[in-house]
C-alpha cells in the first residue's frame, strides 16, 4: 500500500512538472501587461514536439541519439530519491544525496556530450559555459546539504530534511540560509535569469539553450521535460527545507505548506526574470562562489550554536 | 580652389564642378579631408567603355559645408592612391567604388566586398581574416538568424569568449535599388524611396522631395514643413522607443522591453492618425505632404504624446537607475571618441561618442531651419552612452513636437512640382533615426535623373560596431549590436 501512494506521488510530481514553468511564464506575462499563454502552454509545446520528426545533423554519431535519452532517464532517477515535502522517496538509503547529485550531474554531461558531438561552433560554445559554470555550482550543492549532512550525521536526504525540526532556534537559520543558497543553485542548474535568459533568440548569448539548437522533435521533447523536471526538483529541493512548518505530518497541511513555498518560488522567480537585468558572463563565477559561500555558513553557524 | 562648395539642398550645375586629373584629384581630396570634413560619397556618374567620372562628396560639419570634386578615369587600369591609410573614414567609400565602378584604390588597406559578398573588384575570390593559434577558433554567425531580422553574416575570431575580430558581410538584401531608382517614374520612384530602409520611411523620402523640390526650384509651404519634421520626429521617437526595448530584451529585462514596446505603439499609432500609415509611408512627397494635418488629429497625437512624455520618464528612471541593467550597459562596447571620428560614424552612435554632428543643426533642412532643435552628446561612448542618447533623444523631440503643435501655420500642404532642371545636381541630407541620410541627383541634358546615389547612415556605422566589439565577450555582441541598430537593407541598397 506504502509503495502504492509512493509511486502515485511520483506520477503527479512528473506529470505536473511542465505546468510549474506555465504558471511562471503566465505570471510572467501578468507582470509586464500581457495576457500570456495558457498556463497549460508547456503542455501543448510537449506535445507538438512529440508529433514532430526527429532529424539528425550528417555529422552525428551515436552519442547524439543517446544523449537525450541518458540525460532525461537520469533526472528521472534524481526525482526519486528526492523527498516530496515530508513523503518518504521511492528510493532512500544512506549517501543517496551524492548519487542524486550525481545523476543530476550525469544528466549535464550527456547534454554536453550531445552539444559536443555535432561539431557546430555554437553548441561547442554552450558547453564550455555550461561546464564552467556547473563548476562553480557544484560546491552550492555540497556546502549546503553537505554542511546539513555532517551536523546531523545522515547521509540519507530524507533524514536529513526530516532532522530540520522548529524546536532549535538555530535551526530557523538553517531554514533560511539554506534556502536561499539552494534557490541560487535552481537558478543555475536550470539555466533561468539572471544567469541564462531563457526567452533570448540569440544565441551567442545562451547557455543552455544553445546546446539543443540542432534538437528536434523526440529529442527536442526529452531536453524541454528534462528541464521542466529539473527545475521542479530543485524548487521542491527548496521547499523541503520548509517541511518543519508542516507539523504532526499531516497530509493536508504538508501539501499546503509544498503549494505555498512552490508559488513563492514562482513569484521570486518571476519578479526576477522581469525587474532585473541579465549578468554579465564574466560575473557569474562570482554569483556562484557567493551562493556557495551562503552554504559554508551553516557550518559557522553551527558552530556558533553548539558550543 | 579645384572644388565647387554647396549647401545641403542647393541645387548646382553639374558643369560647374571641377573635373580634375587624377593627381589633382588625389591632391585636392587629401587637403579638403585634412581640413575635417569626412566623406558623403564616391561614386561614378558617368561611365563609358574607356573613361569614367567619379564624384567625391565631403561634408565639413563645422561649416556646413559640402564640397565636390569630379575625377577623370581613362584608360585600361584605372586607380588612384588610397586616402583611407590617412583618414580611414574614406575606406568603406573606396571599397564601394572599387566594387562598382572597378577603380582601384591603390595601397588600400583593407579592400573587401560591400555587398557582393564573396569577390573583390569583379572576380578576385576574397577571404575573412582569420586568427591561427591552439585556442583560436572561428564563429560564424548567420546569414540567416534566429529572430525575425534582416540577413547579415558576422565572422568572429575568437579566443575563448572574447572577440578578437569581427567582419560583417553584407549584400544578402541588394535589390539594385540606385538602379530602379532611374528607371522608374516619379510615382513609383517615391515608394520605392521609402522603401529603402523600412524603418527611416520619413527620412528617406524627406532627402528624396527636398532634393527633388530643389532640383525643380518647387517652394513648399511652411504648413508642409512643419508637417514633414513632426512626422520625422514620431519616427525618431517610435525607433528610439523600439531599439530602448530592444536592449532591455537583450539583457532579458522584461519589465522595460514590455514598457518600451507598448509607448512605442501609441508613437506609431499618431502616426497612423496623421497619414494612415504607422510607418509614414505616403505621407511626405515632392512638393508637400499628401496629408493635412486636422485639429482633431492634432489634439489625438498631443493626447498620445503628453502620456508618453509622463511614462517614459517613469521607465528611464527605473531602467537607468537598475544596477542589474547598468552593470550590463557601462563600459561594454566602447568606441572611443578618436575612432569614432577616425571611421566617420554618424547619427547618434556618434554623438554617443561625443562627435557633435546632426544634419539638423548641421546643415539645416525643412523646418529645422527656423526651429532648432538641440543636439546632445555624450561622452562614454558604450552600450550605455548609445541607449541614454536614445531616452534623451525621445525626450529632445517629443518637446519639438509638442512645440509645434502649439501654433501650426496656416496654409496648403501641396504645391506644384515643376520639371527638374537640366544639367544639374543636387546633394540632399536629412537626419534619420540612425543617423544622416544622403541622397544625390543628378540630371542630364533632357531633365531626366541620370544619377541616383543614395547613403544610409549605416553604410557608415556598420564598422563602428565592428570596433566596437574588439575584446568584448562575445556574448555581449547581440547587445552591442542592438545599441547600434543598423539597417542591412539601407546598407544593401
Amino acid at each position: 500500500m506504502e509503495i502504492l501512494s509512493k509511486i502515485t506521488i511520483y506520477m503527479v510530481f512528473i506529470f505536473a512538472a511542465p505546468l510549474f514553468m506555465g504558471l511562471v511564464n503566465k505570471l510572467k506575462a501578468r507582470l509586464t501587461g500581457r495576457i500570456g499563454p495558457s498556463v497549460f502552454q508547456s503542455y501543448y509545446d510537449l506535445r507538438r514536439l512529440l508529433r514532430k520528426e526527429t532529424i539528425y545533423a550528417n555529422s552525428a554519431s551515436f552519442i547524439s541519439r543517446m544523449a537525450p535519452v541518458v540525460s532525461f532517464v537520469s533526472i528521472l532517477f534524481a526525482g526519486m530519491i528526492l523527498p516530496v515535502s515530508f513523503t518518504r522517496p521511492l528510493i532512500s538509503f544512506n549517501g543517496d544525496l551524492i548519487l542524486f547529485a550525481y545523476l543530476l550531474g550525469l544528466s549535464r554531461f550527456f547534454q554536453i556530450l550531445g552539444a559536443m558531438d555535432i561539431g557546430s561552433s555554437f553548441e561547442g560554445m554552450g558547453a564550455a559555459r555550461e561546464a564552467t559554470f556547473a563548476v562553480f555550482a557544484e560546491p552550492i550543492y555540497f556546502f549546503t546539504l553537505g554542511s546539513l549532512a555532517f551536523i546531523f550525521g545522515r547521509t540519507s536526504m530524507y533524514e536529513i530534511f526530516h532532522s530540520i525540526t522548529l524546536g532549535d532556534p538555530s535551526f530557523l537559520v538553517f531554514i533560511v540560509v539554506a534556502s536561499i543558497s539552494v534557490f541560487f543553485l535552481m537558478i543555475t542548474e536550470t539555466s533561468r535569469m539572471p544567469v541564462d535568459d531563457p526567452n533570448t533568440h540569440l544565441e551567442l548569448t545562451m547557455i543552455h539553450e544553445v546546446m539543443i539548437l540542432d534538437n528536434s522533435g523526440q529529442d527536442l521533447f526529452l531536453y524541454q521535460y528534462s528541464a521542466y523536471l529539473k527545475i521542479l526538483i530543485y524548487a521542491t529541493f527548496t521547499s523541503n527545507f520548509f517541511n518543519p512548518f508542516s507539523m504532526a505530518e499531516n497530509y493536508m497541511i504538508g501539501f499546503l505548506v509544498y503549494l505555498c513555498v512552490m508559488l513563492v518560488l514562482i513569484c521570486c522567480l518571476v519578479w526576477i526574470e522581469t525587474m532585473l537585468g541579465r549578468f554579465k558572463m564574466k560575473s557569474i563565477p562570482q554569483y556562484l562562489l557567493f551562493a556557495a559561500s551562503i552554504g559554508i555558513l551553516n557550518l559557522l553557524i553551527y558552530s556558533f550554536f553548539r558550543k | 580652389m579645384k572644388r565647387l562648395t554647396v549647401q545641403n539642398q542647393r541645387p548646382f550645375e553639374t558643369s560647374k564642378v571641377p573635373e580634375l586629373s587624377v593627381p589633382e584629384f588625389e591632391s585636392e581630396v587629401g587637403q579638403i579631408l585634412s581640413e575635417g570634413s569626412r566623406m558623403m560619397g564616391l561614386f561614378a556618374v558617368e561611365a563609358s567603355v574607356d573613361s569614367k567620372k567619379v564624384l567625391a562628396v565631403l561634408g565639413n560639419d563645422e561649416t556646413s559645408q559640402i564640397y565636390l570634386v569630379k575625377c577623370l578615369f581613362t584608360g585600361e587600369s584605372m586607380r588612384f592612391n588610397s586616402f583611407a591609410n590617412e583618414y580611414p573614414n574614406t575606406n568603406y567609400f573606396e571599397c564601394e567604388l572599387a566594387e562598382n565602378s572597378l577603380i582601384v584604390p591603390e595601397g588600400h588597406p583593407w579592400l573587401r566586398p560591400v555587398r557582393k559578398q564573396t569577390v573583390i573588384l569583379g572576380n578576385i575570390p576574397y577571404e575573412f581574416y582569420s586568427m591561427q593559434g591552439d585556442e583560436v577558433h572561428e564563429v560564424a554567425v548567420g546569414p540567416v538568424h534566429a529572430g525575425v531580422i534582416e540577413p547579415g553574416h558576422f565572422r568572429f575570431q575568437c579566443h575563448g569568449e572574447e572577440i578578437y575580430h569581427l567582419e560583417i558581410s553584407l549584400g544578402y538584401q541588394h535589390r539594385g535599388l540606385e538602379k530602379l531608382l532611374l528607371t522608374q517614374d516619379e510615382n513609383k520612384r517615391a515608394v520605392l524611396v521609402e522603401s529603402i530602409a523600412g524603418d527611416s520611411v520619413v527620412a528617406h523620402s524627406m532627402a528624396y522631395s527636398l532634393a527633388v523640390e530643389a532640383l525643380s526650384r518647387t517652394s513648399v509651404s511652411l504648413r508642409a514643413s512643419v508637417i514633414r519634421s513632426v512626422a520625422e520626429e514620431l519616427e525618431r521617437i517610435a525607433m528610439h522607443l523600439s531599439g530602448l526595448s530592444g536592449i532591455a530584451n537583450d539583457i532579458g529585462f522584461a519589465i522595460g522591453a514590455a514598457a518600451y514596446g507598448r509607448l512605442r505603439t501609441l508613437v506609431i499609432n499618431s502616426l497612423l492618425l496623421l497619414c494612415g500609415s504607422r510607418f509614414g509611408r505616403g505621407l511626405v512627397r515632392p512638393g508637400g505632404v499628401m496629408f493635412d494635418l486636422t485639429e482633431k488629429s492634432a489634439n489625438k497625437i498631443t493626447e498620445n504624446l503628453i502620456k508618453v512624455q509622463q511614462d517614459i520618464s517613469e521607465i528611464n528612471d527605473f531602467m537607468f537607475s537598475s544596477t542589474s541593467v547598468m552593470t550590463r550597459l557601462e563600459a561594454t562596447g566602447k568606441v572611443s571618441l578618436k575612432w569614432a571620428g577616425a571611421i566617420g560614424m554618424v547619427g547618434p552612435a556618434a554623438r554617443a561618442s561625443g562627435i557633435r554632428t546632426d544634419v539638423r543643426s548641421g546643415f539645416p533642412y525643412g523646418a529645422y531651419r527656423y526651429h532648432s532643435i538641440q543636439t546632445v552628446t555624450l561622452d562614454s561612448g558604450d552600450v550605455y552612452a548609445r541607449a541614454r542618447m536614445r531616452s534623451l533623444e525621445i525626450e529632445e523631440s517629443l518637446g519639438y513636437i509638442l512645440e509645434r503643435f502649439v501654433d501650426i501655420p496656416q496654409g496648403e500642404t501641396r504645391s506644384e512640382v515643376n520639371p527638374l532642371m537640366e544639367n544639374s545636381g543636387v546633394i540632399s541630407l536629412s537626419e534619420g533615426w540612425r543617423g544622416e541620410i544622403m541622397h544625390a541627383i543628378l540630371t542630364g541634358p533632357d531633365g531626366k535623373i541620370k544619377t541616383y546615389k543614395v547613403k544610409d547612415p549605416s553604410f557608415n556605422n556598420w564598422y563602428g560596431l565592428a570596433l566596437s566589439v574588439r575584446n568584448e565577450g562575445i556574448s555581449n555582441f547581440p547587445l552591442c549590436n542592438k545599441s547600434f541598430d543598423l539597417s542591412y537593407s539601407g546598407h544593401d541598397l
